[in-house]
């Protein structure tokens, strides 16, 4: 029974482990899935949105002056709105994205269907097909003025936990402007740019910031990493991690050294009767074996049925890399964290026997 | 009870195990729901510190604010339906805002009102080019009387007073009279540029005996549809991500107090199993098994209780150093909850050995 409740304890724990990384990976590709799979190595953002992609503009002459700039091999204009559309019957939020197909900017993980060609065309994200986001289904704006066929889809491109459109720029500007009549101008959010032959786009976005007034140039990688929202839950889920990780430690280190006390005048005496220390300490090694395999295995069961159970406007998916990363660190923090148990396991002597308190253990 | 007392007293060092064990998930708890809290203050402080009782979008914005828009027409039916006693135009603009002196820019909600929030005097007034900026923007450097450049076109707007818990979706509170911000939406964000009169929303106030909800209907019926008018806790659970939040952090948080139980009952139970002998000398000596079941309750309450006091204090020496980006609030009524539900768990778990301390046979005292 004790076996048993350890088990599951350790269980929930590695269940509490692999799900937080489960939900962290997930939410983390559908806030920044868009940003991270399209083609511009670069990506230039108005200086005072902070690396917010809804809250930058770029304007005019920066977008000459960003294209100007030595080493630039292309750029072209990137809009991203969320905005709300009809699609299969209901109205709903949907992160648009305008690019221009050929140019950096456009998106990389295309699954099904082709890209658009025109201002009438779209790619629907993958995950979403079946709210309305199918090939073949149409999305319009709210008035119904503008519309837009579903040619292909995307996958591990989503923005902002939203479905996700990617949209030619023109379409772009068309959908905004069928949101706000009254809108004055639609500027690109930020400029996607490709390096020339030769030139890393780490050097490039140094070169765009410092050489265009009021821009801030980000590598792809950064601006995933650096998008609102993304460092804080990166420090926050790790945080939980770390913490989650230690508590299967000291569970797991606490209950043998409970049991090896408990346990200590049988162990005394089968050394006293010659079993040696390894064939002891081997024993204790296979019960946490035995404990930690159990847990994980009805850690992984629970959290393949969670992850299977909830969708809740999330896609969850698994990462089998991830876990396996996340249970050889559970399985090495049992290890630790039973140290202690089997460092007095090993310790124990055999001449104890004849003390009459059966306190074997070496001190 | 005194036994199980004593015991801690003179030998706490047996109950490391379960203490140790329960600060770890005392501090995880609490910084999940520190987490919660700080993310869901920080996003809906614009809404909750309004005084109004309704708030109306327009339908076609899937009550979003910074898409809906009521012009001027619409504003006249709000303001004729039966039971709406006054109506105040409200607007925002999410953008940057250059500090003197500070490299780095502070997130604004630059907020366009007409009526006055919970923290403001009822007779507050504002002149073109002068805002009240939420407290939390002092850890940007805002101080009264600086001038802040505000958007991608560098507006400069003057700090003249405060407002507290005004945050909108993570973005300092700047409060403003309707004009400065239409300028600054116009210029920042030429795409969302709003006409004079048009406000994003409006806010309504309900004529006293009115029930809110049923105004909000007859708003929604007298504009046929145009309008969708929702309570203000409606319009903070409206806000995006709000319900995965608070669902996604619930269900862990949950799932970590189970943990927290099931870490206490085997502890106890090993400890039951343990004491056998010394449970069936107690009987013998006339202990019932209600005695001796209350004084394992005891010992986990008392575990837990200190082991979350020092979570406590432990989350809040951690809460002074971890990077402002990271929304983490101490709130009393959640560490009271949390510090509740960990005692009741903790003691649930204990009772786990109920059956094992009944079954504990007096005569087996003797051998």
């Amino acid at each position: 029974v004790r076996f048993a409740l350890l088990s599951a304890a350790v269980g929930l724990l590695v269940f509490l482990i692999l799900f937080q990384q489960a939900l962290f990976g997930s939410l983390l590709l559908s806030f920044t899935g868009a940003l991270e799979n399209q083609s511009g190595t670069v990506l230039v953002y108005g200086a005072e949105a902070r690396k917010n992609l809804a809250g930058s503009v770029i304007l005019p002459p920066q977008q000459q002056a960003v294209a100007a700039v030595e080493g630039v091999g292309a750029s072209a204009p990137v809009g991203e709105a969320t905005l709300t559309v009809e699609a299969g019957g209901d109205e709903v939020n949907a992160s648009i994205f305008g690019f221009t197909p050929g140019g950096p900017g456009e998106p990389t993980r295309v699954v099904d269907g082709r890209m658009p060609t025109g201002p009438t065309e779209a790619l629907a994200s993958k995950e979403d097909r079946d709210a309305g986001f199918a090939i073949g289904d149409t999305v319009t704006s709210v008035d119904g003025d503008v519309a837009m066929q579903v040619v292909g889809l995307t996958e591990r491109s989503r923005y902002s936990v939203s479905p996700t459109l990617w949209v030619t720029f023109d379409g772009y500007v068309a959908l905004r402007e069928a949101a706000n009549p009254d809108a004055t101008a639609v500027l690109p959010s930020v400029m996607a740019v490709v390096p020339a032959a030769g030139v890393s786009p780490s050097v490039l976005a140094e070169r765009i910031t410092s050489q265009v007034d009021g821009v801030e140039a980000l590598t792809r990688d950064a601006a995933v990493a650096e998008s609102p929202g993304v460092s804080a839950t990166t420090t926050s889920f790790n945080l939980i991690l770390a913490l989650a990780l230690l508590v299967v430690a000291l569970v797991i280190g606490f209950f043998f050294v409970i049991l090896t006390v408990q346990k200590t005048p049988s162990l005394v005496l089968l050394r006293a009767i010659g079993a040696p220390s390894w064939y002891l300490v081997r024993s204790v090694l296979v019960q946490i074996a035995l404990v930690v395999v159990a847990g994980v295995v009805v850690g992984l069961a629970l959290t393949f049925a969670a992850v299977s159970a909830i969708s809740a406007g999330l896609p969850i998916s698994v990462d089998g890399t991830t876990f396996a990363v996340l249970v050889a660190a559970v399985v090495g923090l049992a290890l630790v964290g039973a140290a202690f148990a089997l460092v007095r396991v090993a310790r124990l002597d055999p001449a104890s026997v004849v003390d009459p308190e059966g306190r074997g253990a070496a001190s | 009870v005194k036994l199980g007392l004593l015991e801690l007293r003179r030998r706490p060092f047996r109950f490391a195990v379960a203490g140790a064990s329960l600060l770890l998930l005392s501090v995880l708890l609490l910084f999940l729901g520190g987490l919660l809290d700080g993310l869901y203050l920080g996003s809906t402080g614009l809404l909750r510190a309004q005084k109004g009782d309704l708030v109306v979008y327009s339908s076609a914005s899937n009550d979003s604010l910074v898409r809906s828009r009521i012009d001027p027409e619409l504003r006249s039916v709000v303001d004729g339906v039966e039971g709406v006693s006054s109506t105040g135009g409200l607007g925002v603009a999410l953008v940057g805002g250059r500090v003197p002196d500070r490299d780095e820019l502070a997130n604004l909600s630059v907020t366009g009102f007409e009526l006055p929030v919970a923290s403001m005097p009822s007779d507050v007034a504002l002149a073109p080019g002068q805002a009240l900026a939420d407290r939390s923007l002092e850890a940007a450097g805002v101080e009264v009387g600086q001038t802040v450049e505000v958007g991608s076109a560098a507006t400069p707007i003057e700090v003249v007073g405060w407002v507290e818990d005004t945050d909108y979706l993570q973005q300092g509170g700047f409060f403003v009279e309707p004009s400065t911000w239409r300028l600054v939406l116009g210029q920042s964000r030429p795409d969302s540029n709003l006409p004079e009169g048009t406000f994003q929303a409006l806010v309504v106030e309900v004529d006293p005996g009115s029930d809110p909800t049923a105004v909000a209907d007859a708003i929604d019926a007298a504009t046929a549809g145009a309008t969708s008018t929702l309570t203000i806790d409606e319009a903070v659970q409206a806000l995006p991500g709000i319900k995965e939040q608070n669902s996604t952090f619930s269900a862990i948080i949950y799932v970590t107090l189970f943990v927290a139980g099931l870490v206490v009952a085997l502890f106890f139970a090993l400890l039951t199993l343990e004491r056998v002998r010394l449970y069936s000398v107690l009987k013998a000596i006339g202990a019932s098994s209600r005695q001796v079941f209350a004084s394992v309750v005891t010992q986990s309450v008392v575990v837990a209780g200190l082991s979350f006091v020092l979570g406590a204090v432990i989350m809040w020496l951690l809460t002074l150093v971890l990077p402002a980006e990271v929304p983490v609030a101490l709130v009393p009524s959640r560490l009271v909850q949390t510090g509740v539900l960990l005692v009741v768990m903790s003691s649930l778990g204990a009772t786990i050995s109920l059956r094992r301390v009944v079954r504990v046979d007096p005569a087996s005292a003797i051998g």
